[in-house]
């Protein structure tokens, strides 16, 4: 076919009629600018004060029945039922511009570098353009027992969130009330493509890489800092020194889950979830350095494993919900195992009794520390806690509200000894009417890590369907726990706190937020936020 | 002993038992679905029943509505059928009754009718299709009089046969839905929240920040109201949620941080805390003034991290909250010492009894890589070698 006869049919194609479809989408847009001030900590002189200016947008977007197959259902006022497709995303830009990023540091010298290049974690926060979720959805597959999302999903263990480059499906198996979800893909970092790092596993150094250089001997050599000085990027985004490029290797992630489903009180789900990544090997040429050089990791006689995993999990949770008259007892347990630890690292039980105007929850909670499988810290002798927690609330719909909360901390020692801390707060809330909303917090806490006591103090007033103002004032005298740090000390921390909410038409508003803190040590900082909020939502 | 396991295991077992699913109480139904009624009449639907009528006969529309706006209640044109009601004579004498003042209470002639009014509740719902249901399934008026907002069915009762309603995907097949497909829950009468409608997320003072259970249950609904933007908006965004960290938390953190805390569902120490520690210049490089070499420059106190200069009270702390030693201190710094290196001083950072243990072959198996980091050798690797 001639090249016109080609672009006539491609022409005719693309002008030919077709119906035209009208999605349903929703947005929810947010342009935040904040300016505060953060402590540069110095030993002799006044501390200085580090300008943090940034400035954000961020934009959720909803598209519901892409491609309108579920619009007659909806018309005939039936239930959704069948292929539905639709998008859910979130994007985050985010830009911060102050000293706390751009500005540079005096090093022993004197010598005078930029800030980001010392501090190579300063790059999660000078300039981002995150995706944080976007994925594809189809609902009503396998008669309307399988739904699927494309994309960057979300998957969630019960103690964290993380994301996953790839999808996942949630089938409901028939006659059983079941239902089996699956997620494969890999795990967003924050060197993946608008990746996002509060969703990588905690653990290993952030910066601060280091290399095996060889020794004249096999086993004699040291780690060195992988130093970028040698291949200069000149970057003002990262940091032109260091490298780290194990923490830019995939880390393909799968999971599944088994979840009890349409049952009545209860609900529970096991899951599993395994995250593992490659081993990097040469990271420049065998002669690059002085020594052999035989990959990141000492690899003379091919201990270096090709993969290794950073995450294994078991995890399982049930809750239920029941009545004793007016009495609803809403027990609930969960606990996460670490296969790659052989350890559980989480678990807690406990139950919520709930009746008309009153909720009272005794609890107790289980936390050993695990991280990355790359973190030494993980074979590290650490000791567990114990919490025993005991929570109050008052108060749904009437004029008083109140909360009071006790907990206790137990530090169960290697040598069998045990050490506590424990604490509590409560607080009281009450309508005043003409829009007045009032009340008072008091915290106090002891034991290991330090004392507080003192309180708060608010002020709302909703003066009219477009204005609300709201002040809080807040006292604490601190006593810190002296035995780790030489600056441990007694000091009252004072905080004024002022925002305010101009709702400009019906989902649009602008916030102000004022801040302004002093203690005996660090004397005064501020700190401004403005919102412009183009999804407004105003609170009861 | 025994006996009292087993007693606590009976008690618990007859709080079980007895803690079925009850009636209905007033909680049940949302002021908000079901707002504002107002019923100046005097009506028994138990004697109108027990003689007979037919629900269809005072509301003939109700099998053919497709709305919840539908006006379904009976007009005077429907009580005319067996009622011998004459506007002229407002006290005639009959059987059945036909005084106004028999349904109207209070009316006096000459004055104006109270109205009755229903707010239509703000739900999708076609009496249409559930032709086929007996009326009663869903309204229970047999034995009573007047009906209300008590004969009007809870969301608990709508599950027990829309056994896809407790999905948060199939929430807006009942509730009305905006753009986007999340629930509409602001409306004049008052914002729609989760009741006591047997899912288990009833919401309640102080549970903007406290909600994790909610949030765990398998098949939550949260997302049918909140979009999940709104999640991330506090667990991973930009401005200090105010509620949960009050001001000048920077002074007040630290506290918190040393008793261990758990700040992982919204910060990571490796990068959040460390970069602020550095840069506020209490970290570990050489922007900070710090420096445990000379003892006016000390961030620790002497003896820290020396067995032999006094009492390595850093073992403790370590172990107690590594987490504190990692919003500083990368790993380099503790392999200083503990590392089986040529140079370091090979000092064990396991636990007791780490050679051997089902803990130790675990991670061997699972990241040799992490073991690298100290164990050069091959006859250092794996968790039976012992040092020569």
């Amino acid at each position: 076919m001639s090249r016109g006869a080609c672009t006539a049919v491609a022409l005719a194609v693309a002008l030919a009629p077709v119906p035209a479809h009208a999605y349903e989408f929703w947005l929810r847009a947010q342009t935040i600018g904040q300016a505060y001030q953060l402590r540069d900590y110095q030993l002799v002189g006044p501390d200085l004060f580090l300008g943090r200016r940034r400035v954000t947008q961020t934009l959720a977007l909803r598209i519901t029945d892409v491609g309108d197959l579920a619009a007659a259902r909806r018309l005939a006022r039936l239930p959704e039922h069948g292929l539905r497709i639709s998008w859910q995303s979130y994007i985050r830009i985010d830009h911060d511009f102050g000293d706390y990023t751009t500005g540079s540091i005096t090093l022993a010298g004197p010598l005078r570098r930029d800030a980001i290049d010392v501090i190579p974690e300063l790059a999660d926060s000078v300039a981002g353009l995150d995706l944080m979720y976007g994925y594809l959805q189809l609902d009503g597959l396998a008669d309307d027992r399988l739904m699927l999302q494309i994309g960057r999903v979300l998957a969630d263990d019960g103690w964290g969130t993380t994301g996953i480059d790839g999808g996942s499906a949630r089938y409901q198996v028939p006659e059983v009330p079941l239902a089996v979800g699956a997620t494969a893909g890999l795990r967003v970092r924050a060197s993946s493509p608008l990746g996002v790092t509060s969703y990588e596993l905690d653990g290993t150094s952030g910066a601060g890489c280091q290399e095996y250089v060889e020794g004249p001997t096999p086993g004699t050599g040291s780690w060195q800092l992988i130093d970028r000085n040698r291949m200069i990027t000149n970057s003002s985004l990262s940091s032109d020194y260091e490298y780290c490029p194990q923490r830019d290797v995939n880390q393909p992630t799968v999971g599944i889950t088994l979840a009890t489903s349409h049952t009545k009180h209860f609900g529970a789900e096991v899951g599993y979830r395994r995250t593992w990544s490659d081993t990097v090997g040469l990271i420049g040429p065998v002669n690059r350095l002085t020594n052999p050089d035989l990959g990141l990791y000492p690899n003379d006689y091919g201990q270096a494993p090709a993969t290794g995993i950073d995450e294994e999990r078991l995890y399982a949770r049930a809750h239920a919900d029941w009545r004793l008259g007016e009495l609803a007892i809403e027990p609930y347990g969960d606990a996460r195992y670490s296969i790659l630890h052989a350890a559980f690292d989480r678990a807690d039980a406990g139950v919520r009794l709930r009746t008309r105007e009153h909720v009272l929850e005794p609890a107790v909670e289980y936390y050993y520390p695990t991280f990355d499988g790359d973190s030494i810290f993980n074979a590290f002798s650490i000791e567990p806690t114990t919490d025993v927690r005991l929570g109050y609330r008052y108060g749904d719909k009437g004029a008083w509200r109140a909360t009071a909360d006790a907990w206790l901390r137990r530090y169960a020692h290697e040598d069998a000894t045990t050490s506590f801390a424990g604490g509590g707060d409560a607080g009281i809330q009450r309508v005043l009417g003409a829009g007045w909303r009032g009340g008072v917090d008091a915290l106090a806490d002891t034991g290991y890590g330090g004392r507080r006591i003192g309180g708060t103090a608010q002020a709302m007033w909703r003066g009219s369907e477009q204005v609300w103002l709201r002040g809080r004032m807040i006292v604490l005298a601190v006593a810190e726990d002296p035995t780790s740090t030489v600056l441990a000390g007694h000091y009252v921390t004072t905080s004024a706190n002022f925002s305010t909410t101009w709702r400009v038409a019906d989902t649009v508003a602008l916030h102000f937020i004022a801040e302004g803190d002093h203690d005996a040590i660090h004397a005064i900082q501020t700190r401004a936020i403005a919102v412009v909020d183009l999804a407004f939502l105003p609170e009861p | 002993m025994k006996a009292r396991i087993i007693l606590l295991l009976l008690l618990a077992l007859c709080v079980v038992v007895a803690a079925q699913p009850a009636q209905p109480e007033d909680l049940d139904w949302s002021p908000v679905v079901y707002p504002l009624q107002r019923l100046p009449l005097i009506f028994s639907h138990q004697k109108h029943l027990a003689r007979g009528a037919e629900c269809t006969a005072c509301h003939p529309n109700a099998l053919s509505s497709q709305s919840a706006v539908d006006n379904l209640l009976p007009t005077e044109l429907q009580c005319r059928a067996c009622h011998p009601i004459d506007r002229s004579d407002p006290a005639k004498r009959a059987t059945p009754t036909a005084a106004c003042t028999s349904c109207h209470p209070n009316w006096t002639a000459g004055s104006v009718v109270q109205q009755t009014y229903l707010t239509p509740p703000p739900l999708k719902f076609a009496h249409a299709q559930h032709a086929q249901t007996k009326c009663e399934t869903c309204h229970p008026v047999r034995g009573v009089d007047l009906a209300t907002t008590k004969q009007l069915p809870t969301m608990a009762s709508c599950i027990t046969c829309h056994k896809d309603g407790d999905e948060e995907r199939h929430c807006t097949d009942c509730h009305l839905a905006k753009l986007g497909g999340l629930m509409e829950t602001q409306f004049e009468q008052g914002r729609l929240v989760p009741g006591r409608d047997g899912l288990g997320d009833q919401h309640g003072p102080g549970f903007t920040n406290n909600h994790t259970q909610e949030a765990r249950q398998a098949g939550n609904t949260c997302n049918a109201c909140h979009d999940r933007s709104e999640c991330i908006d506090c667990h991973n965004g930009v401005v200090k949620p105010a509620d949960f960290h009050p001001g000048n938390y920077l002074a007040l953190h630290v506290v918190d941080a040393k008793r261990g805390k758990d700040c992982s569902a919204c910060h990571r120490e490796e990068s959040f805390c460390v970069a602020c520690h550095e840069r506020s210049g209490v970290g570990t490089r050489a922007a900070s003034q710090f420096n445990e070499i000379d003892p006016s420059k000390r961030f620790h106190p002497i003896g820290w991290a020396s067995p032999n200069a006094g009492p390595n009270l850093h073992a403790q702390e370590a172990r107690r909250n590594i987490n504190t030693c990692a919003s500083c201190h990368r790993e380099e710094d503790c392999l200083t010492c503990h590392s089986a290196q040529p140079g370091s001083a090979h000092a064990s950072p396991h636990p007791v009894g780490w050679r051997g243990s089902s803990r130790c072959r675990a991670m061997d198996r699972g990241n040799r890589r992490m073991c690298l980091r100290c164990h050069i050798t091959q006859d250092e690797l794996g968790c039976d070698w012992s040092k020569h």
